[in-house]
């Protein structure tokens, strides 16, 4: 089943005058389950086609549908509905909400969903303890170092199940073997609970471990490749 | 809806306190523009008070009874009968708390060769002083007592402009109520010096029985004069008499007899509005810069807050709800301070009496200055402040609600 569907999608934007053609015609397909990086250089346009899959931002034209609606046509309030229930989100950095003890970051999105008390904090506490965070769930992200608050990133990303989590270069500002630590862990989830996960990255470790690497330069695919991995 | 305001409230709360010089800063502010706001309100609410007080208390009263007609000729032919209905309305009446009766006429005063124009009152002098304090002022000898019959007691710039004393005799003329030569000798009691310069040039007491007498005036009077037991019951007694008392008399509060004063304390009540309403805006502001500020810094905090399905409207709440808490907090202090320090100048007056004969050259006769703290002044201040903040932090939450995810995220 199709989870993402990018037909034809192109973005212009304005800068001092100039259009810049940040995409121009992505057409794209993600199925559930799937491994997914966007590589390419800085400027390349992956992470705008992040951004327009994750209804961060409006494509030019074309459209982009999550599991099967068309979300260029969504308001604002419908898209921030949208990203809510059925994508979640990596960003590179200082992500959190700094006056949130790592659990209540967790359970903000579950607050938002409306969800009651007591399911919400033992739901939140076992997604926490799942990312390694078991004994610094009370802290608050300053307390904690980055790559626990990349963890801390992936646990609210996945904590309502959603169909995709999108992942804008989450190891960049981590060392490696932190880096490697949060990959395992992406690919332990995607593994265990068939969560979609799309990265855009320039780390040639994220590209190694993508089980789908789809190369993006100048804001066009040039390349689109399914690796096999071997089992670990 | 309810789990929103939840999570919405307490990140509000946090927010609050997240950088607490800035919040302590702005608190002040507000604390101090409440208090002073409110202290200045009970100044000049005191300080109006008094006044009334002073211009009512000597010699006009709070209220006044009178013959429709009268208080615009100010002629002898305006009395009316003092009957026992009038009698029976005012003692029922539990605002009140003394009134007596007038007669009043203009007349000539003639003392060897010099004449001079005069006030004449006839009072009635034990329920005179219940009611006005014009006893209070006798520089010389005593004031009317209700044994006294020709007496007399003068101000003290008439006594000295026709160079009698007490003990002398003066003689006045006038026309009577029937159309008479009105004409008599007294003998002066006691000489007063009010402090107001048309009472002690012009105003002239003598017991109400001679008055009624020496003017004919057959048991009719000019007026009931009546001291409320607050000021701020004079409205009430004025309609509740209004409604009680014959068809040919009329009620009058001191604003109609003294229309000079409602304009001054008008006017004193305007440039209050203007200074309150400069304060009001110094406290929107100093709310606007923190709230601006505070928006402007967690800018890619917002952005990131939009990004995992926080809706526009979530992140108005968010702001509202902060300047909310801040201006909460602050008004309580502040009403509490200004309050307080009005309540203090309740009890402990500014007192300029020692400087009274230099204030006396301004024409000012009031010394004491009150502060009156009240329910409305408080209650108004406390929500004008909420208001104005609330309005005043509608633009920085609209602009937060309005941040482009993608723009806000990369945001420094």
């Amino acid at each position: 089943m199709e989870i993402i569907q990018v037909v034809n999608c192109t973005k212009d934007y304005h800068s001092d005058g100039q259009i810049v053609h940040a995409l121009r015609g992505v057409h794209l397909s993600l199925h559930k389950g799937e491994f997914a990086a966007i590589a390419g250089p800085s400027g390349s346009g992956k992470t705008t086609l992040l951004n327009c899959i994750g209804g961060l931002d409006y494509s030019t034209q074309g459209n982009v549908y999550i599991e099967g609606t068309d979300i260029s046509k969504l308001s604002p309030k419908e898209l921030s509905r949208l990203r809510l229930f059925k994508i979640g989100f990596i960003f590179q950095a200082y992500n959190l909400i700094p006056v949130l003890t790592a659990l209540e970051n967790v359970e903000y999105i579950l607050l938002l969903q409306g969800m009651g008390d007591s399911n919400r904090k033992r739901k939140a506490a076992e997604v926490l303890e799942l990312v390694g965070l078991k004994d610094e769930m009370h802290r608050l992200p300053h307390e904690l170092s980055g790559g626990q608050q990349q963890r801390v990133a992936i646990a609210r990303a996945i904590v309502s199940s959603p169909a995709i989590v999108l992942a804008d270069e989450p190891t960049a500002n981590v060392d490696q073997k932190t880096g490697s630590a949060l990959l395992d862990l992406m690919e332990h989830l995607n593994k265990e609970k068939q969560i979609t996960f799309l990265f855009s990255t320039h780390d040639p470790m994220v590209m190694k471990r993508a089980h789908r690497l789809i190369n993006i330069i100048d804001g066009m695919i040039v390349k689109d490749t399914l690796v096999k991995r071997k089992n670990k | 809806m309810k789990k929103d305001f939840e999570i919405i409230s307490m990140l509000a709360w946090r927010n609050v306190w997240r950088n607490k010089r800035r919040t302590i800063l702005t608190l002040c502010t507000i604390v101090v523009g409440c208090a002073m706001i409110i202290l200045l309100n009970a100044f000049a609410k005191g300080g109006h008070d008094q006044m009334i007080e002073d211009a009512t208390g000597l010699v006009m009263g709070h209220i006044h009874i009178h013959e429709k007609g009268y208080w615009e000729n100010k002629t002898i032919d305006y009395a009316f009968e003092a009957d026992e209905s009038i009698e029976k309305a005012l003692s029922s009446n539990t605002h009140i708390r003394a009134y007596c009766k007038r007669i009043m006429c203009d007349a000539l005063i003639a003392k060897g060769g010099t004449t001079k124009g005069v006030m004449i009152q006839g009072v009635e002098p034990v329920r005179e002083k219940q009611v006005c304090g014009l006893y209070k002022c006798i520089i010389k000898g005593r004031y009317l007592s209700d044994s006294d019959s020709t007496h007399a007691v003068i101000g003290a710039t008439l006594a000295q402009n026709l160079k009698v004393d007490v003990g002398n005799t003066i003689a006045i003329i006038s026309q009577g109520f029937d159309g008479s030569i009105a004409a008599e000798h007294l003998t002066i009691a006691g000489i007063f010096k009010s402090g107001n310069p048309e009472y002690d040039k012009f105003l002239l007491q003598m017991p109400l029985k001679q008055a009624d007498e020496t003017f004919s005036m057959m048991g009719y009077i000019h007026a009931y004069v009546i001291k409320a037991s607050r000021i701020d019951n004079i409205d009430a007694i004025t309609s509740s008499l209004s409604k009680k008392l014959p068809n040919n008399v009329e009620v009058l509060g001191w604003e109609k007899l003294m229309p000079e004063l409602v304009q001054f304390i008008i006017m004193d009540d305007v440039s209050g509005y203007l200074f309150d309403l400069m304060l009001f805006l110094v406290v929107a502001f100093g709310i606007l810069n923190t709230i601006q500020m505070s928006v402007y810094e967690r800018t890619r905090e917002l952005g990131i807050m939009k990004a995992v399905g926080t809706t526009p409207g979530q992140i108005v709440a968010l702001v509202i709800l902060e300047t909310f808490f801040i201006t909460v907090i602050g008004v309580l202090l502040g009403v509490a301070l200004g309050a307080g320090i009005s309540y203090y100048f309740t009890v402990h007056p500014i007192d300029y009496s020692q400087y009274s004969e230099e204030i006396a050259v301004w024409g000012i006769t009031t010394t004491i200055f009150p502060a009156t703290v009240t329910i409305a002044n408080t209650v108004v201040t406390a929500v004008l402040t909420m208001i104005v903040s609330l309005l005043f932090c509608i633009f920085p939450a609209r602009r937060a609600s309005k941040l482009h995810p993608v723009e806000a995220i990369r945001h420094i």
